[in-house]
């Protein structure tokens, strides 16, 4: 359902509309709330909102929940109910990730929306770990958007997503010291 | 000339000597040196101490007239970073927009990175970045039109989308796919925000539907599910082309490429199905155009890796939810019993929620399956408990309400969730009222926690 709330109006349950603070918020059929990265230790490592949150209720929300999913023990569901939502979370390594979706949606869609992200961040980076989304977690979140447009997945074949962040990537190179190459190629 | 710089930027990776791990800048730039300091820091009022400093000295490089563009995106990183840790610097939107507007190449997809992690739509400065918006749309660099693009699907203030949707519908007819792809996403947001901007360009969605590249056609699926959730009537027409879809999916005729894991684009059968499902309901007729189609795609899903499960779990919601067919039916409980037998605990709640959503249809479903249902009351992870009791609910008659009540009592007596508690105190209220006779006990009525 899609529904247009005014500011200063929470509902809980069905229809999912939800306000959180007081930014009015619009939300699709089946669309993700949230993405959270966080170590063991509970550092946020990248954020991606999906809805207009005020700050403080991010904050707030971010340490309740990453409370919540670091006291899970590990034969426990990937789901977990939380506020009006539905978080589905599952540990890489030392690294969390930690989805919010509404509560009809289907848990297991986005427990492989996460596991696609891992995959392409791992093809990207080559055999990732935690130190690589850390210091460079920006590049992490042009993969993210590439694939994940305003929460939702896109099924685009397995090049695409990578092909656009190198080719991105490559304008860089280009700008340091491309000149010989393009040279060499009759471009320049 | 740009189709040249294309190929060129295409055949670069392999020009370059050993690049393994493209762009990793190294551990010792100043980002590197702030996130290592925190890390050794133990206290938070040392972290406050230090990111306090690191954003004086971030604000005065930004408004200093010294600073490159490429200083300005390093400054932008670090900004965000900050954020993310939970302190402000909105002093830097603003630097953040002139980043996308003035810089070149990575410096211009970090501004516009940062300012869409920064700012939200109805953020007044996004005005600001409307201009440099539209004049990347219309860049011969076909990698700055897909910032902007992307941009645009994520933020954009809802008052000036009449300025840009013309340029961005031009961009539907684009020869390469991932500006289509990304223009379909554009307007799938201006659809959401102010669907009534979009409402003359329906049949440019039915293009991008047919379109030849499956990710664009992927894309146009958001819209089509929007749409026909709010009126299925309007796109009955439809049902053959998305049944035709489907069965090219399933049947494994995509590329290659679009398989994850084997499985052929599963997020476009997901949508497919759910599109159906809401075509189908109710209407007989139409449900006959998809028996088949669904038959193969359960067939075809085989139990073995998530997301196949999650496939067959959206199939069973569609044959449950459309004109019921008896054949189908029979395939699709016998799929509900393997999920709620399972020993995977994912599944075994997939399985249950599947059963609350059957249940009101075919009692006799969790009938069959009560000894698992009373094992899982038990269970020691609350979610699996919950989504029990949320089945229990739906079954409630006038011999099992008594003692369902009780359940549902004792999991609200150690609920520490406010929403939980609402919801569920709501449910034994409903019962309540459904069977006063059988739940005179005072008993029960302690329910002022």
């Amino acid at each position: 359902m899609i529904c247009v709330v005014d500011i200063d109006r929470t509902q809980v349950g069905p229809p999912a509309v939800c306000l959180i603070g007081t930014w009015r918020t619009t939300l699709c059929a089946a669309c993700m709330r949230f993405m959270l990265l966080f170590s063991r230790q509970g550092k946020l490592r990248l954020q991606k909102w999906y809805t207009a949150t005020a700050e403080r209720d991010k904050k707030k929300m971010v340490r309740e929940l990453m409370q919540v999913v670091l006291a899970r023990k590990p034969k426990m569901c990937s789901f977990l109910e939380w506020r009006d939502l539905k978080i589905v979370y599952k540990r890489y390594a030392s690294l969390y990730f930690c989805c919010a979706v509404e509560e009809q949606d289907n848990e297991l869609i986005t427990l492989e929306v996460i596991h696609r992200f891992v995959e392409l961040l791992d093809k990207y980076f080559g055999s990732v770990c935690e130190l690589d989304i850390i210091f460079n977690f920006e590049k992490a979140y042009f993969i993210l958007d590439e694939f994940l447009m305003g929460g939702e997945i896109q099924d685009t074949s397995k090049k695409s997503v990578l092909k656009a962040i190198e080719q991105a990537d490559l304008l860089q190179e280009e700008d340091e010291s491309p000149r010989s190459v393009l040279e060499e190629m009759g471009l320049a | 000339m740009s189709d040249v710089v294309e190929r060129t930027l295409t055949a670069l990776p392999s020009l370059l000597s050993s690049d393994p791990s493209p762009g990793r800048p190294s551990s010792t730039s100043k980002l590197g040196t702030l996130i290592r300091g925190i890390t050794e820091l133990t206290s938070k009022h040392d972290e406050e101490k230090l990111i306090q400093r690191e954003l004086v000295s971030i604000k005065e490089q930004v408004s200093s007239p010294n600073t490159t563009m490429r200083q300005m995106k390093e400054l932008m990183v670090r900004a965000v970073y900050c954020e993310m840790l939970g302190y402000e610097a909105s002093f830097s939107y603003i630097h953040a927009i002139k980043l996308a507007q003035q810089g070149t190449a990575l410096d211009k997809r970090v501004g516009y990175l940062a300012v869409s992690l920064f700012l939200n739509e109805s953020h007044e400065l996004l005005l600001l970045l409307v201009n440099t918006v539209l004049k990347d749309l219309q860049s011969t660099n076909l990698i700055e039109v897909c910032m902007a693009l992307t941009v645009v699907g994520q933020v954009f203030p809802k008052d000036m989308i009449p300025a840009i949707l013309p340029m961005v519908e031009e961009k539907l007819n684009h020869p390469k796919e991932i500006i289509r792809r990304k223009a379909v996403l554009a307007l799938y947001k201006f659809y959401l925000i102010a669907p009534n901007q979009v409402q003359h360009i329906h049949s440019k969605f039915r293009k991008a539907l047919c379109d030849k590249d499956p990710g664009v056609m992927s894309a146009s699926l958001h819209i089509y599910l929007e749409m026909v959730t709010e009126k299925p009537e309007s796109y009955k027409d439809l049902v053959v082309s998305f049944v035709t879809i489907l069965k090219q999916v399933v049947g494994g005729k995509l590329p290659i490429d679009f398989n994850y894991h084997s499985v052929p684009a599963p997020w476009l059968q997901i949508q497919l199905l759910r599109i159906l499902s809401l075509l189908g309901k109710n209407d007989r007729s139409t449900s006959e155009m998809m028996y088949e189609v669904l038959d193969e795609s359960l067939r075809r899903a085989e139990m073995n890796h998530n997301i196949t499960y999650a496939i067959l779990f959206e199939c069973v919601k569609t044959i449950y939810t459309i004109h019921p067919k008896a054949e189908l039916l029979e395939k699709a409980a016998k799929c509900i019993g393997n999920f709620v037998l399972s020993p995977k605990i994912n599944l075994k709640y997939l399985g249950l929620k599947a059963l609350t959503y059957v249940v009101q249809q075919d009692a006799d479903l969790a009938l069959q399956h009560q000894m698992t249902i009373i094992e899982c009351l038990d269970h020691s992870d609350l979610i699996i408990k919950r989504e029990t009791l949320e089945l229990l609910f739906r079954i409630t008659n006038g011999q099992n309400v008594k003692v369902i009540v009780e359940k549902l009592l004792e999991f609200l007596r150690h609920s520490k969730d406010d929403y939980v508690t609402i919801d569920l105190g709501g449910k034994v209220t409903e019962l309540a009222e459904k069977y006063p006779s059988e739940m005179i006990s005072s008993s029960l009525w302690c329910m002022n926690e």
